[in-house]
């Protein structure tokens, strides 16, 4: 019997070839495709997530944080803390959940470093607005560009998955100079409160 | 003069020669292949001890997306008290930095990268992360100077080794393998044995709650 048949090899061959192609095909962007649309927006503006929406209220830069007021011990850093503080309004549908971090031009990606703080935004029942706060510590020689990003990380396939990125307004490191030096000394973690929509 | 037998025997000598030459080849090609995979695989040597260099504090060495600059270790035991049972537990001092050249981002440092080496043969202890200000699980910022940390191994209560072997495990910056259909984006995972940091101990009894 012969196995190895010049036709065989042909074959063979072009099953290789065709993987290749559908490779060529399918673009390097495998998870992060088409069916990602992110919302962009500046500080105070309301930003539309599905039919709820979230409104980036305040930035704020901080040496040092307490975790909730009746805290004593502040939690120091290095760096510099900025503080940000949202509301979400929610919508009749489920947004799903999400995760949040600050973004820099320089490539740094920051997370929300408060312990009992979760790391997205959670979303009141339907007809609430919650709002409270992030804080993040963040390098002070890196703060360019600044951007609160909120990713969507669990929603319903086929639904294009709403990301939300919101400018903090630090276009130069002269302004990011400035808010470091006008940090304050103490950020007390406002906490969450949710109230009825108006 | 040679007889006619001889011509005979030299005529069937070469027929056999000729008849088995390629079972010959095969067979050394065989040789050579096992050769060059053993010479590959490194060696018939059996390796003995440890594939990774052993050093001794104070010392500071990269793995995987952190620095760590160990600095010393302190056996503390707590006495039984009326509800709890005595405990033992190791504490290693170590100056930390997040050093993720790759991705830039904040993480906390994961307790299976720091592994106590008991020895005799014993499983490795994971440690429970690195405390860092007070907070366990403390995350770190890239690009910020190194933060004195802690972590802490559960050790039996008659523990009391005069010096310690931490193994210190670094994880790699690498993607699946797309061959078999997953994504070839890169990201840190695979961690791997870097180095064994030998501390020595102190101890220390904590004394009683009132």
């Amino acid at each position: 019997m012969k196995l190895y048949r010049p036709a065989t090899v042909l074959v063979g061959v072009l099953f290789v070839l065709l993987g290749g192609l559908t490779r060529l095909v399918d673009t390097d962007q495998v998870y992060e495709d088409s069916t990602r649309v992110t919302a962009h927006g500046t500080i105070g503006q309301k930003i539309q997530y599905g039919d709820s929406a979230v409104t980036v209220t305040r930035m704020r830069f901080a040496k040092t944080f307490l975790a909730d007021e009746n805290d004593d011990k502040p939690i120091e850093t290095d760096g510099i803390f900025v503080a940000v503080e949202y509301e979400a309004y929610r919508g009749t549908k489920d947004p799903g959940s999400n995760d949040v971090t600050l973004t820099a031009d320089d490539g740094n990606i920051y997370e929300s470093v408060a312990e009992n703080a979760s790391s997205g935004i959670t979303f009141p029942q339907p007809g609430f607005t919650e709002s409270g706060a992030f804080v993040f510590e963040v390098n002070t020689n890196d703060l360019k560009g600044l951007t609160f990003k909120l990713r969507t990380s669990q929603f319903f396939t086929g639904v294009p998955a709403r990301d939300i990125a919101v400018d903090l307004a630090v276009p130069s490191d002269e302004v990011a100079k400035q808010l470091v030096d006008k940090a304050a000394d103490q950020y007390v973690m406002p906490e969450r409160s949710t109230r009825v929509d108006s | 003069m040679e007889s006619l037998d001889d011509v005979i025997d030299a005529m069937i000598a070469d027929r056999v020669i000729h008849r088995h030459r390629r079972k010959w080849l095969i067979a050394i090609a065989a040789v050579l292949v096992l050769a060059l995979v053993i010479f590959v695989t490194g060696g018939w040597k059996e390796k003995k001890g440890r594939k990774v260099d052993t050093l001794k504090a104070p010392v500071t060495l990269t793995a995987g997306r952190y620095e760590f600059g160990f600095t010393s270790a302190e056996i503390i035991r707590t006495p039984k008290t009326t509800y709890d049972p005595a405990k033992s537990r190791l504490v290693v001092s170590f100056d930390l930095k997040n050093v993720d050249t790759e991705k830039h981002e904040t993480q906390s440092l994961s307790g299976d990268l720091l592994q106590l080496v008991p020895g005799h043969g014993a499983d490795l202890i994971d440690s429970n992360g690195a405390t860092c200000r007070d907070q366990l699980n403390y995350k770190l910022v890239y690009g910020l100077p190194a933060v004195p940390c802690t972590a802490e191994f559960k050790v039996p209560n008659d523990f009391k080794e005069s010096v310690v072997e931490i193994g210190v495990l670094g994880e790699k910056w690498e993607s699946d393998n797309a061959l078999l259909g997953l994504s070839d984006k890169p990201y840190w995972h695979n961690e791997e044995a870097t180095a064994v940091v030998q501390l020595e101990t102190t101890i220390k009894t904590e004394k009683k709650d009132k």
